[in-house]
């Protein structure tokens, strides 16, 4: 049982890939909460929904390799560019003319190239736990090349293709482990594993094989924001330091929020801040007349 | 003593009349604070200056007819355009560009329309309980008022006194006092419209008179209707929703003519800024903040399970009286709860025995406006009335809240402490919304009362506040969570809280714990009080008569009168060596003393001295009294005249103890002095014993929250 279930559902279609969102209508500004990695989907926002949903019409979508979308295992199907067109052809589908948009990890830098690049679609963006190029490494992430084969995986060697393949639900265990790192998070824990598992790792290595944007190019897109940005951050990420959340509000002259003590997902495992902060971002950079509707 | 006094302060002078001004503070944005003068002054915003220069750069001033400015002698000098030119010429004067208009009552008109006049000069409108004629619900009785206002009745009533030719009868002075007595819809304003009826009474019946034509002169409801609705910045209407002068109706119709924002005020009346001063701060600042910039700024949240344990103590900062007790308190606290960090919101002369102590001091501290101040500017001579004190400290004790409020908002304090910190205790039952962490309230004396001297109204007052107190322990259980008396429950008088209250006793014994004195240091033995006459270079044979009047500067008159007392009593006792310690705030070369007495400014650590010495004289305060009480030291007392908790709560503790001997500065001479010094020395010392558990047991009480 949900606490909030969609007004209405559909599918956008690009190249045979099949793409599902959800709307929840209301009047005042669209906010688009943004898939991440594929190894969860549109769920990881169900702390969101149904508050934002009473303030604001929230639309949400599954990425392609994960929830109720299609899942393809060519790596070039998950290239940045596809994605973000995915993104605007939900915009398109949902009549979503401007919309604030929010992302998390790799959603992050998805709603920061959104926000770059579509000015006139974009009322501002929240960046959370985002992966960018930007920052530290965290320390323990010292671990050999995604593609070696290894005799051993311990740690964080399992983050390897060959490992995906034979082990993913061992991965997957212990990538959503570090991902909620605060204490007592059992329940974010097998929600997280449950998602990943709805996909394979097959798909999960074709996401990673995909061309990545190049430091410099991000870098550019992120200096040309000029809407509002909230960037959000626990700092006790351990898949992304939070150094790189305090440069990302540097160059987007964003507003940052960190969390103390708070993980990779803070939305999941800190729904009340992180909600409230959404709230408040978008009350006060809604334009005039659409909080007035 | 104001809770802040101005940056700067000006008069504009328009066509020979003198208009004068006062700027607080700097800021982006400027607040231009307008009183309905006449019948009142810039004074009336004293619950908001401390705490939006705190802020902002705020100008208030004195409408013509009122305060320090001129009261021209004929009505076309009151007209709105006049007020209008005013208020630019003050902005132009103190180069103000633009201001956000802060208005009260029929001041509204004059904002407004400045707003219309001069749309590049405003930037956004605060009205309060808005007097914009012909706009929402009219009152009746203003309506009857202005039709009966050229004649001339005979023995009029109530509102009917609201008449010219009534106040030129000497009716003025009957008018205001019921007027303002109506206003007050809220029980327990009686400061509120003391205040109001002496600000009333500083113009004159003529002056009210050609001024109340001349208000709104030339309004038409066409007009009304226009001028709201040419007004483009931001609007926020207040409105109590018992408003005797303006109806609410009224206020909400100007909000929805001007496309404003209309907060209404449930359980208050006209007097909205002086006796709901948080919200309506809360509230102008929330408008200031929406104006200026719709930035979020950049901030740290912590998770609950992640944060360190913190309390914040807010010691009484009336002297140096509670600074032992509350460092013993918190570091037995510490003692329970080692990870437990404390901060301290405090001002001189505590702050600094904190900081010497190492504690740490919340920044927001140095913001606080001065109580220790207020009560050396309320003492004259050997007499402070204490209850009156702290009425007259309303509007220091608001700017204190202030400051302490923003500190728990931000800080996720667990607990708060406050030894007697009014401000938190009064102003939180007030505004239950905006409690944060547990609230642990410590007192040594619950209930004022009325000295003889203040007669029936004193005792009316007392009566007055004490009722307020108890309804708001009844209505909000919730904001002390725990209450504490230093003390034990036979310290309390046999005193009532006014009629038709419980005494006393029985409603202290029903709300409070007993944590048993704390004096904040054991007693030394009889070997280590030899030891410490020695380190103090007491020699033996010499009987030590140590006279000390505190830390705040209140007690020169007692000095004196004992240093004459000196050669009177050293004729009895020969080897009699009288060390007097003048504090902080006396300069001891300003003592002139007779041979054999020495003149100190400062001994480190006094409570040392006063339990190794052979006799004392002091003031009726509690911690002194009660540190000789403990060390078994003779010594006599003299309580501030007219200071009820000196005379009344301290007294009858001592007399329960045994302790000390009372004497009345204003009725002993030298003499006497010399006689009661020479006869407590050689008194037995039967003393019922201090405990020196209290801190732990304090501690005790307050670790049960944690």
């Amino acid at each position: 049982m949900r606490a909030r279930y969609p007004d209405h559902t559909g599918r956008v279609v690009r190249d045979d890939i099949s793409i599902a969102y959800e709307v929840y209508e209301n009047g005042g500004p669209t906010i688009v909460l943004l898939p991440t990695w594929s190894l969860f989907h549109s769920r990881h926002w169900k702390a969101q929904i149904p508050y934002l949903a009473r303030h604001f019409r929230v639309v949400t979508y599954d990425g392609r390799g994960n929830g109720q979308s299609d899942r393809p295992v060519d790596p070039d199907a998950y290239a940045s560019q596809i994605l973000i067109a995915d993104a605007m052809a939900v915009l398109d589908a949902t009549f979503t003319e401007t919309a604030f948009v929010a992302g998390v990890s790799m959603g992050g830098s998805l709603a920061a190239m959104l926000a770059g690049l579509y000015p006139e679609r974009v009322l501002g963006a929240v960046l959370i736990g985002t992966s960018t190029w930007l920052g530290n490494e965290t320390p323990e992430r010292n671990s050999a090349a995604f593609e070696t084969r290894l005799d051993r995986y311990d740690g964080w060697d399992k983050y390897n293709m060959h490992y995906w393949q034979s082990n993913y639900r061992d991965f997957t265990e212990f990538f959503v482990d570090r991902i909620f790192s605060e204490p007592h998070s059992t329940k974010q824990w097998e929600d997280g594993v449950g998602w990943a598992n709805e996909t394979t790792g097959e798909v999960l290595v074709a996401t990673q094989l995909k061309e990545t944007l190049d430091e410099n190019r991000e870098r550019e897109v992120l200096a040309s924001i000029r809407c509002p940005v909230l960037v959000i951050h626990g700092t006790g990420d351990r898949i992304k330091h939070y150094s790189a959340a305090e440069k990302l509000a540097a160059i987007t002259g964003g507003t940052l929020l960190l969390i103390e003590g708070g993980g990779h997902c803070p939305q999941g495992r800190d729904p009340v801040v992180v909600n409230r902060a959404i709230h408040n971002f978008v009350e006060l950079n809604a334009p005039r007349q659409e909080i007035l509707k | 003593m104001r809770a802040r006094y101005p940056d700067f302060s000006g008069f504009v002078d328009r066509d020979g009349v003198k208009v004068a001004y006062d700027v607080f503070g700097e800021g982006a944005t400027t607040l231009l604070l307008i009183p309905p003068s006449p019948i009142t002054h810039s004074r009336s915003w004293k619950g908001q200056i401390h705490h939006l220069s705190q802020h902002h750069r705020v100008v208030t001033f004195d409408g013509r007819g009122n305060g320090r400015s001129d009261r021209p002698g004929s009505a076309r000098e009151y007209t709105p355009a006049e007020m209008m030119e005013d208020m630019v010429a003050i902005l132009d004067q103190a180069e103000v560009e633009k201001a956000v208009l802060v208005s009260h009552c029929h001041a509204a008109w004059w904002a407004f329309l400045t707003a219309a006049t001069f749309p590049e000069r405003v930037s956004g409108i605060v009205a309060i309980s808005p007097g914009i004629p012909f706009v929402g619900d009219p009152n009746q009785h203003w309506t009857e008022v202005a039709a009966r206002w050229k004649e001339d009745p005979v023995d009029p009533q109530g509102w009917e006194m609201c008449n010219p030719a009534f106040w030129r009868r000497d009716g003025y002075e009957d008018w205001i006092r019921f007027w303002f007595d109506l206003l007050a819809t809220e029980p327990h304003s009686t400061k509120q419209v003391q205040d109001m009826v002496g600000w009333a009474l500083e113009t004159d019946p003529e002056t009210m008179a050609m001024a109340n034509d001349e208000e709104t002169k030339g309004a038409t409801p066409e007009l009304a209707d226009r001028l709201c609705r040419s007004v483009h910045c931001p609007v926020l209407v207040l409105h109590g929703f018992q408003d005797l002068c303006q109806m609410p109706g009224r206020g909400r119709a100007v909000a929805e003519l001007t496309g404003g924002q209309f907060v209404l005020i449930e359980g208050t009346g006209h007097l909205v800024a002086g006796r709901e001063p948080v919200i309506v701060n809360r509230q102008i600042s929330a408008f200031v903040s929406s104006i200026e910039g719709r930035a979020m700024k950049s901030r740290t949240w912590s998770r609950g399970l992640s944060r360190r344990r913190k309390g914040l103590y807010v010691s009484s900062p009336i002297g140096l009286g509670h600074a032992r007790r509350d460092i013993a308190i918190a570091n037995e606290l510490q003692v329970l709860d080692p990870d437990l960090h404390i901060d301290w919101l405090a001002q001189p002369p505590v702050k600094s025995v904190l900081e010497s102590e190492g504690h740490t001091i919340h920044p927001a501290s140095k913001w606080l406006a001065s109580e220790s101040a207020h009560w050396a500017s309320e003492a004259t001579g050997h007499e402070l009335n204490a209850f009156q004190a702290l009425r007259r400290m309303d509007e220091i004790l608001v700017a204190n809240f202030m400051i302490f409020q923003e500190v728990v908002d931000e800080g996720n304090y667990d607990l708060v402490l406050s030894d007697e910190a009014w401000d938190i205790d009064h102003f939180g039952h007030e505004n239950p919304e905006l409690k944060r962490g547990s609230h642990v309230w410590m007192t040594d004396f619950v209930g004022f009362v009325p000295m003889p001297d203040g007669g029936e109204q004193e005792a009316f007052l007392t009566s007055d506040y004490n009722a307020e107190m108890v309804e708001h322990v009844a209505r909000y259980p919730r904001i002390r969570d725990r209450s504490v008396f230093v003390g034990n429950s036979a310290d309390i008088v046999p005193d009532s809280l006014g009629p038709g209250l419980p005494s006393i006793s029985e409603w202290t014994n029903e709300h409070f714990n007993f944590s048993g004195y704390i004096t904040g240091f054991v007693p030394p033995s009889a070997d280590e009080a030899a030891e410490m006459r020695q380190q103090f270079g007491y020699e033996d044979g010499q009987q030590i008569c140590l006279v000390t009047v505190g830390g705040s500067g209140v007690g020169r008159s007692l000095l004196e009168r004992v240093v004459d007392a000196f050669p009177y009593a050293h004729k009895e006792l020969p080897d009699l060596r009288m060390i007097v310690v003048t504090g902080p705030l006396i300069e001891p070369e300003s003592l002139v003393v007779p041979e054999g007495v020495e003149v100190v400014g400062y001994l480190n650590r006094l409570h040392r001295h006063l339990s190794a010495c052979d006799l004392a004289v002091v003031q009726g305060g509690l911690t002194t009294t009660m540190e000789l009480t403990a060390a078994r030291r003779p010594f006599l007392y003299f309580p501030l005249r007219n200071h009820f908790e000196q005379n009344r709560h301290v007294r009858y503790r001592l007399e329960r103890y045994q302790a000390g001997r009372c004497m009345q500065f204003h009725e002993s001479t030298a003499e006497d002095i010399a006689l009661a010094m020479v006869t407590e020395l050689s008194r037995p010392i039967d003393y019922l014993p201090v405990e020196t558990d209290g801190a732990r047991r304090a501690a005790g009480l307050i670790s049960e929250l944690f």
